[in-house]
């Protein structure tokens, strides 16, 4: 395989835009976002406000299209305002784990050896503690807010990472213009960012995508059980604070439910078409 | 010399209202719901709410009280108090056994003492102003005072003084001693067995010392965790009872319509149990009196009641429950007055500082009410951000005083001396409990008062000094008295006579029986 | 293979340590201790029961002793003593654990069985709609949060139709004994083990179908087709067989992600597991109990992926130790 170029990326996107699947989930995805950005403009009170009697059924006020939840706060608004925490959650959290897990995958496939070895343990410790566990006591550790629940999965999710990097980075490093580089004296630094990790981006993207849906389940969990941040509204902690009262007001966790169904299948089938598209051969390593 | 003598006859079927003229039908199991679950069951070393609740069918106190805080027969089958308030005289109940058939006796109540004294954070309390105890006899155990002690009638119920078997426990480390995973008493139930995460079972004890009773086979305390699936359990008929407290109050009005339920908001008169925000006293907005008038008016009491906490509860306008002795109904309190809060932030000189609030961690209901203050807060103005923890970071914030305003709530056992004291007077602001003067509040008068109240004779003078405190109290607001709570009991309606004292649930099945 | 076997335990132990080690401060550095939580559940408390509860939880010792304690035991194989519970840890861990592994492990087959049977399915019609049908129903099944899907189970299956148990392990105070109580068990596994392996069926589906295009693309399957071989044939003997490995693979790591997401599911159905328990001894600061669930479940995760690369190498014993 050769380093990417300019016209194999564009042959990528075709077959994205060929996947349908994939542009089903990434209109999905920009109806989140555009519900995100929106929010502030559309409902500028806080979404905490109670605006209505408790328990409005959907579709009976227009003034609360989506209902009211137990204490008359306005779902939609809550909806929308959600997207934003969901979207960080899921995409820094994501973008954390990366920072961690790339350059160890990178250094433990170049360099080999004892490094590898010692890194494989450490990543090991990671993976051997059942992660979902993992993350309840970080969180627990540090207090639940928006920036522990991102910490807590950032911790649990990198591991994968560092083991795709590793198995890529290990395959790249026969290859002769590495070689090549290795031979023209170049420092272990430059060659990993110049030479080898360029060649690892697609399925890196990949992978980030599928983590960034399991993050906002992970997300939605963690509130589930009351670690979520009481600060901020998110789907997790609507669907949470629904569920005692899921008997007698189902909109209250069905309506942020389906949200989550559907921004984590949308990211899932955008993975699935970046998968298609970018690197067929991928499918085996996750 | 002898004030008044009360005989074992006075029963407490009146109190168990509708159709007392059924009478009870022995046999049958009950299924109840427990939440949490109890680290153990000896009630001697630990006195958390689900481990009362299970065992205070397992043993017993002196005393029980009825829904007006009357003493009634217990282990004692009669008492008797000397003018002077400093002798109690205490006979016992004849032919009581314990669970393995050993015979209970007052050296037995002479050894609890002792032992709760060791052990029992309230019973050493409650028992400080006891100068001595002594067994003229096997069946009589006489108290002598240091000085009069106003509530000290109050005090004997199983949960605040339970018995624990002699022949079992002395000259035992009792926090080692086998006998706690498998717990003694001469109460009407015996423990069976305990699996772990899922139930407890217990069965009737056949010696128990009033005649016909228990009425149960067994009980059965289910575990289980969460609680849409405890209302699920009453709902398709595993589980009969749920005490107060087991399921989220929003499932309380669907719950109680289901066909064949029914629902009582009685037994917990004993513990009024009484909810307000500790404000921080020491630094920060709060250390302003006008600030804490403030936070007081702009809480909508009634809001949090009929929509938090569906319809259950009373605003509380002071210190002392309206359920508890010497309760000042002519005082008002605070009503909810976002207008008047403005001007008290305006004459308190707030300038927009963050103030962390607190909830307690028990549960939806208890979020929510943090959600609803925080929205009251910040329409009056004040920036409010909630802090989430759990229970062990809750305790170790309020104990550390690292808090801005806390929710709270307290159990008042009936009397401001022994429930109500704790939190206002000032040698009670020691670091590290979270059960005491948390907010920092001192005043000189209001500690004088109290202790004057403890030691004083008679309910009339008892009476105009707790007046004297509620109302400097409501003055200074130290904090900002929320809501009287109700726990809700639900049952199925053929549970007859589950609650027929003050104590509730909390005081065993010995009167409940199943209609069949 | 026996010196392979010998080297990964020993790797194991090392591992197994240092997450002793880790958690050990880890749990520590989590606000209050156990002895103000039980302060505080008993509604009054004093300096002096604070003290003497310190004293019995041995807090009032220096961190390094508390340490070196610790790890003595865990090296002789004893997990201590939950004070809290008053028992030693392990009896505590070995009532739960025989129910979480009935659960996880039932879970697990249901969404091994139905994701390699569906994954195949779906691979051989790839493109139909037969394989939009499925991949889709597994990736919705994914995408549900899965407290969420249990709560809607156990409201149409449980309250509606009155057809499965919503809580519970077996009928308390039934009495049944043999093969009745273990019908009645098999009742109550029902909802919590169908909803924890539908979850985890879309993960298998997707591999299979995956790695069985994959195959089906190289040469000697197409060699196996030259030959003239029955297509059912080529499948099963060729296709699938090679196809198992990288299930294999996730199948091993897999199985540790069923312990630790079985909190969940054992909230929910009021499964008494160490899921649960884990999660209770962290609210109520239990060290010992929450470090003894972490390091069963830890070793039992790294059994679990001795065992898949046990199997692997019996499976294809080209693999080199290099792994």
């Amino acid at each position: 395989m050769s380093p990417a170029g300019p016209a194999r990326r564009r042959g990528a996107l075709a077959a994205f835009g060929r996947h349908p699947g994939a542009v089903a989930g990434s209109a999905i995805l920009v109806a989140v976002v555009a519900a995100a950005l929106l929010a502030p403009l559309l409902y500028p009170a806080s979404p905490w406000r109670m605006v209505q009697r408790p328990f409005v059924p959907p579709f009976t006020l227009e003034r609360v299209p989506l209902g009211t939840d137990a204490l008359g706060r306005d779902i939609a608004a809550g909806l929308m305002h959600g997207a934003s925490v969901s979207l960080v959650v899921g995409l820094v959290s994501t973008l954390a784990a990366l920072v961690i897990g790339v350059p160890l995958g990178a250094l433990a496939g170049y360099l080999g050896g004892r490094v590898d070895d010692a890194l494989m343990r450490f990543t090991e410790l990671f993976q051997t503690v059942p992660s979902f566990a993992l993350a309840i006591v970080l969180v627990a550790i540090l207090q639940p807010s928006l920036s522990s629940m991102i910490l807590a999965i950032a911790l649990v999710s990198w591991p994968p990472v560092t083991r795709l990097v590793r198995g890529e980075v290990l395959s790249l490093r026969s290859r002769e213009y590495v070689q090549a580089a290795i031979v023209t004296g170049q420092t272990t630094f430059t060659i990993l960012r110049r030479e080898v990790l360029p060649n690892t981006l697609s399925p890196i993207v990949v992978l980030a995508s599928l983590m960034v849906a399991t993050a906002i389940l992970l997300e939605s969990s963690l509130s589930f059980l009351g670690l979520g941040d009481p600060n901020r509204m998110s789907w997790g902690f609507m669907v949470g604070a629904g569920r005692t009262v899921i008997r007698q007001a189902w909109w209250i966790t069905a309506f942020p439910g389906v949200v989550i169904l559907l921004t984590v299948l949308a990211l899932n089938l955008i993975g699935e078409g970046l998968n298609d598209a970018l690197n067929p051969r991928l499918a085996r390593e996750r | 010399m002898i004030r008044h003598v009360v005989t074992g006859c006075a029963l407490v079927l009146a109190l168990s209202g509708a159709a007392a003229a059924q009478a009870p039908r022995a046999g049958g199991v009950a299924n109840a719901v427990i939440q949490p679950e109890p680290p153990g069951l000896m009630l001697g070393l630990l006195q958390n709410g689900p481990t009362q609740m299970v065992a205070g069918n397992i043993y017993e106190g002196l005393l029980r009280y009825d829904d007006a805080l009357k003493p009634l027969p217990g282990l004692a089958e009669s008492w008797s108090v000397s003018p002077d308030g400093r002798t109690y005289t205490f006979t016992l109940a004849k032919g009581v056994t314990w669970h393995d058939g050993k015979p209970f006796g007052a050296d037995d109540v002479l050894f609890s003492i002792e032992f709760l004294k060791q052990n029992h954070a309230r019973a050493r309390g409650n028992m400080a102003k006891v100068a001595s105890v002594t067994a003229p006899d096997s069946g009589t155990v006489v108290f002598t005072l240091s000085e009069p002690f106003g509530p000290f009638l109050g005090v004997f119920e199983v949960g605040s003084l339970p018995m624990i078997p002699r022949h079992l426990y002395e000259g035992t480390d009792p926090k080692t001693n086998p006998a706690n995973n498998s717990p003694v008493g001469t109460g009407p139930y015996m423990f069976k067995e305990w699996k772990k995460g899922s139930y407890i079972r217990l069965v009737r004890n056949p010696r128990y010392h009033v005649a016909g009773k228990p009425y149960l086979d067994e009980i059965y305390w289910h575990v289980i965790p969460d609680a849409a699936a405890r209302a699920v359990a009453f709902e398709t008929g595993k589980v009969d009872i749920l005490p107060g407290g087991s399921v989220e109050n929003f499932d309380v009005p669907r719950l109680s319509k289901l066909k064949g339920a029914c629902v009582t908001g009685k037994g917990w008169e004993f513990f009024g149990p009484h909810s307000w925000l500790w404000l921080n006293n020491r630094k920060g907005p709060t250390a302003s009196k006008a600030f804490r008038q403030a936070v007081s008016y702009a809480i909508d009491r009634d809001f949090a009641r009929d929509v938090v906490w569906n319809g259950l509860g009373k605003p509380a306008t002071g210190p002392i429950s309206s359920a508890t002795r010497y309760h000042n109904a002519a005082l008002a309190g605070y009503a909810y007055d976002p207008a008047k809060a403005k001007a008290l932030l305006k004459q308190a000189g707030y300038k927009g500082e963050t103030v962390r609030l607190l909830p307690l961690p028990y549960g939806e209901t208890w979020q929510r009410w943090g959600e609803a203050v925080r929205q009251n807060l910040e329409d009056v103005g004040i920036r409010t951000e909630l802090v989430a923890t759990d229970v062990a970071g809750w305790n170790q914030k309020t104990a550390d005083w690292d808090y801005d305003i806390a929710f709270t709530y307290l159990y008042q056992y009936g009397d401001p001396a022994l429930g109500v004291a704790r939190n206002y007077i000032s040698s009670q602001i020691t670091k590290g409990s979270p059960w005491n003067n948390v907010e920092g509040y001192a005043n000189p008068a209001v500690d004088a008062a109290f202790a004057e109240g403890a030691a004083a004779v008679g309910d009339d003078r008892r009476q105009a000094i707790y007046d004297g405190v509620q109302k400097t109290l409501i003055e200074d607001a130290p904090v900002a008295w929320l809501l009287e709570l109700q726990f809700p009991t639900i049952t199925r309606c053929t549970v007859r006579d589950l609650v027929t004292t003050g104590i509730g649930v909390n005081d065993g099945f010995r009167d409940a029986w199943i209609e069949r | 293979m026996g010196l392979f076997i010998a080297r990964r335990i020993g790797k194991g132990v090392v591992v197994l340590l240092a997450i002793v080690v880790l958690n050990f401060f880890l749990i520590r550095l989590a606000p209050g201790d156990p002895a103000l939580v039980m302060a505080g559940e008993a509604g009054a408390a004093d300096e002096v029961f604070v003290a003497q509860l310190r004293e019995k939880f041995a807090l009032d010792q220096p961190l390094p002793r508390q340490l070196a304690s610790y790890v003595r035991n865990i090296v002789g194989l004893d997990l201590g003593y939950s004070v809290r519970q008053q028992m030693p840890v392990a009896t505590l861990i070995g009532d739960r654990l025989p129910a979480t592994l009935l659960l996880t492990g039932t879970a697990f087959l249901i969404s091994l069985a139905l994701g390699v049977l569906f994954g195949a399915l779906a691979a051989r019609r790839a493109g139909s709609l037969a394989d939009t049908a499925i991949t889709g129903v597994a990736l919705l099944f994914y995408a549900t949060p899965l407290f969420w899907v249990s709560l809607m189970a156990i409201i149409v299956f449980s309250v509606r139709l009155d057809w499965l148990p919503s809580f519970g392990f077996e009928t308390v105070g039934a009495g049944y004994a043999g093969l009745a109580r273990a019908a009645d068990i098999a009742h109550h596994l029902v909802l919590p083990a169908m909803t924890l392996g539908l979850f985890f069926m879309a993960v298998y589906v997707r591999m299979t179908r995956a790695s069985m295009l994959e195959v089906m693309g190289l040469d000697f399957v197409k060699t196996a087709r030259a030959k003239g071989l029955a297509e059912g044939v080529i499948q099963r003997r060729h296709v699938l067989r090679n196809a198992l490995l990288p299930v294999v693979t996730l199948a091993g790591l897999q199985a540790g992600t069923l312990v630790g997401g079985a909190v969940l599911t054992e909230t929910v159905f009021a499964w008494p597991g160490i899921g649960r328990l884990m999660y209770e001894a962290l609210l109520q600061r239990d060290y010992n109990l929450l470090l003894g669930v972490f390091v069963v479940s830890s070793g039992m995760v790294l059994v679990f992926n001795l065992v898949t690369d046990v199997v692997y190498r019996v499976v294809d014993p080209r693999i080199e130790a290099a792994r």
